[in-house]
């Protein structure tokens, strides 16, 4: 077996589920908020790029193409965030059974919005310009294109980013604060309807990236967001829901799998093994890996 | 003494959650630099008083006035959705128990306190004096604060509290589940802040900790307050209860 292969492929879906999964996972623990919406965000955001690599790259210089789609990509997911915050979150969430509501709410935007972009984009598949060149490098004796480079490289830049925003300004400390415990947060003065709307534009921002960095190997369609999602959630929920590091190791470990399965028995198999895994995970730690990082003791 | 402002004024206010009406019909008035004890067993509801005046409650009727401004609505679900408006007109409520954000670390939960835009710039000068008042959590300042111990954890609670821009101060059970000496130390703290224009509601079950330290005590029993409770009546009410 090809090691250094199979490490590089695990590397990079690692770095791509991992945003999608810690997108979800900040949403549900901060909001309550299960996001069965992220599909058509990460959906709506491929066309975004689309958009942008059409009508809006022609007009800017070279250099900077590639950034304006990703830019084009994670605006347009940031947007469809903040669009199922207003019509999901906002409507239903003080009211009696709000994390059913918000499933069934974010379930029906994900429906009603894939058909929209099924109707206004039609059935063909769209694909991006390789966004990172062409340009290939060697490591190790390993074959390393650019586009894996950038996706890791772009991936890990904007996980770090928007970590030390929550780390170090008021508004993180904000949507941190609503993780661990929202009837306190809401006590010292967090107004939960505008600091959803943070939450909602980074996930959804999270999301659009994830869908340019994943167009680089497959197509644009209206439905290819359902198989990331389900992904994303599993791999949230492996990771311990609301545990970035968690998600990071679930992540990780679930595209190794990924990456050998398909490589030892062939693409077909890697969603069985994968849920597997899943499988096998949750049953030794109910409550995912990130029980295992924490230093503190909860409530 | 010239007649103090009042800070809070409760009139007909009646709260609860879901089927159970906790609150009856209740009147309170508070006035600027008091420093008030309420005194009732468990499940007369102090904690409800305090939720209602938040805008915490299931639901809740009647008039709620802040310095001298209507936060008190008529509401029948969505608890908690104005209480970021009510904290920023100057409320700091000290919750029950361990209301505490457990990763987050002692400085980081003070400054999440500071919420108006002048205790947040001026967060610095807030911190030291919240360390003055409680020495113990100037070395634990690093911590994740679901690594203290239970007094400890109260002391951040109440620190936050009162790193907030506040002009009433509800204080719920601040001995509750601590050792009585450790309690003791920390109603004494609650004691050493200087209130000057706002004022204090402190919710205990323990009367004797309270003796002699707060201006009037008032009772509550099933919804109802009983003794001092509208400045009208106020005088040493300790003693009738």
């Amino acid at each position: 077996m090809n090691w250094p292969y199979v490490i590089s492929n695990a590397i990079v879906l690692a770095c791509i589920y991992g945003t999608l999964a810690i997108g979800i996972s900040i949403t549900w623990s901060s909001l309550g908020l299960l996001n069965l919406a992220y599909g058509f965000i990460f959906a709506l955001s491929g066309y975004g790029a689309w958009l942008t690599s059409q009508y809006v790259v022609a007009v800017t210089p070279d250099a900077l193409r590639g950034a304006m789609i990703l830019a084009g990509g994670v605006a347009t997911g940031a947007l469809g965030g903040v669009l199922v915050c207003a019509l999901a979150f906002i409507p239903v969430h003080d009211k009696p059974n709000f994390t059913i509501r918000g499933m069934i709410a974010t379930l029906a935007i994900s429906l009603m919005g894939t058909q929209l972009l099924l109707w206004w984009f039609g059935p063909r598949s769209k694909s991006l310009p390789e966004i990172f060149g062409a340009s290939k490098r060697s490591l190790f004796g390993l074959v390393l294109t650019a586009d894996k480079i950038g996706n890791v490289i772009v991936s890990i830049a904007m996980l770090l980013i928007v970590l030390t925003w929550m780390r170090s300004s008021r508004r993180g400390l904000e949507i941190r604060a609503m993780m661990m415990n929202p009837h306190a947060a809401s006590i010292v003065g967090i107004g939960v309807r505008r600091t959803s709307f943070y939450v909602m534009a980074i996930t959804g921002g999270l999301a659009g990236l994830s869908a340019v960095l994943l167009s680089q190997t497959y197509y644009i369609q209206p439905f290819n967001g359902l198989t990331p999602m389900i992904k994303g959630v599993s791999i949230a929920l492996c990771g311990g829901l609301g545990s970035v590091p968690g998600a990071v190791i679930a992540a990780l470990l679930l595209g190794f799998n990924e990456a050998m399965t398909s490589v030892a028995l062939g693409g077909q198999y890697v969603l069985m093994t994968q849920f597997l895994l899943i499988i096998l995970i949750i049953l030794v730690r109910p409550r995912g890996i990130a029980g295992l990082l924490d230093k503190a003791r909860e409530a | 003494m010239a007649e103090a402002r009042e800070v809070l004024s409760v009139q007909g206010l009646s709260a609860g959650w879901g089927p159970l009406r906790v609150i009856h019909d209740l009147d309170l008035i508070v006035k600027a630099g008091e420093r008030i004890g309420l005194v009732g067993l468990n499940g007369h509801g102090k904690t409800t008083l305090f939720y209602a005046i938040a805008g915490l409650t299931g639901w809740q009727r009647g008039s709620i006035l802040l310095n001298g401004r209507q936060i008190g609505r008529t509401r029948s679900q969505g608890p908690g959705r104005y209480t970021h408006q009510i904290v920023r007109q100057g409320l700091a409520l000290i919750p029950q128990g361990d209301e505490i954000f457990h990763g987050l670390t002692v400085e980081e939960h003070l400054d999440s306190g500071a919420f108006t835009p002048r205790a947040w710039k001026e967060r610095a000068t807030r911190k030291r004096r919240i360390y003055d008042v409680f020495p113990p959590l100037r070395k634990l300042s690093n911590t994740p604060v679901g690594r203290l111990s239970g007094g400890e954890r109260r002391m951040v609670s109440i620190g936050r509290g009162l790193m907030a821009e506040a002009s009433l101060f509800l204080v719920d059970e601040p001995s509750l589940g601590l050792a009585p000496k450790i309690g003791k130390g920390v109603l004494d703290a609650l004691m050493s802040i200087e209130l000057s224009d706002s004022a204090m509601v402190i919710a205990e079950q323990n009367i004797a900790l309270l003796e002699g330290k707060v201006d009037r005590v008032i009772g509550m029993h099933v919804g109802k307050l009983k003794g001092g409770a509208s400045a009208a009546l106020m005088l040493n009410s300790n003693r009738d209860l």
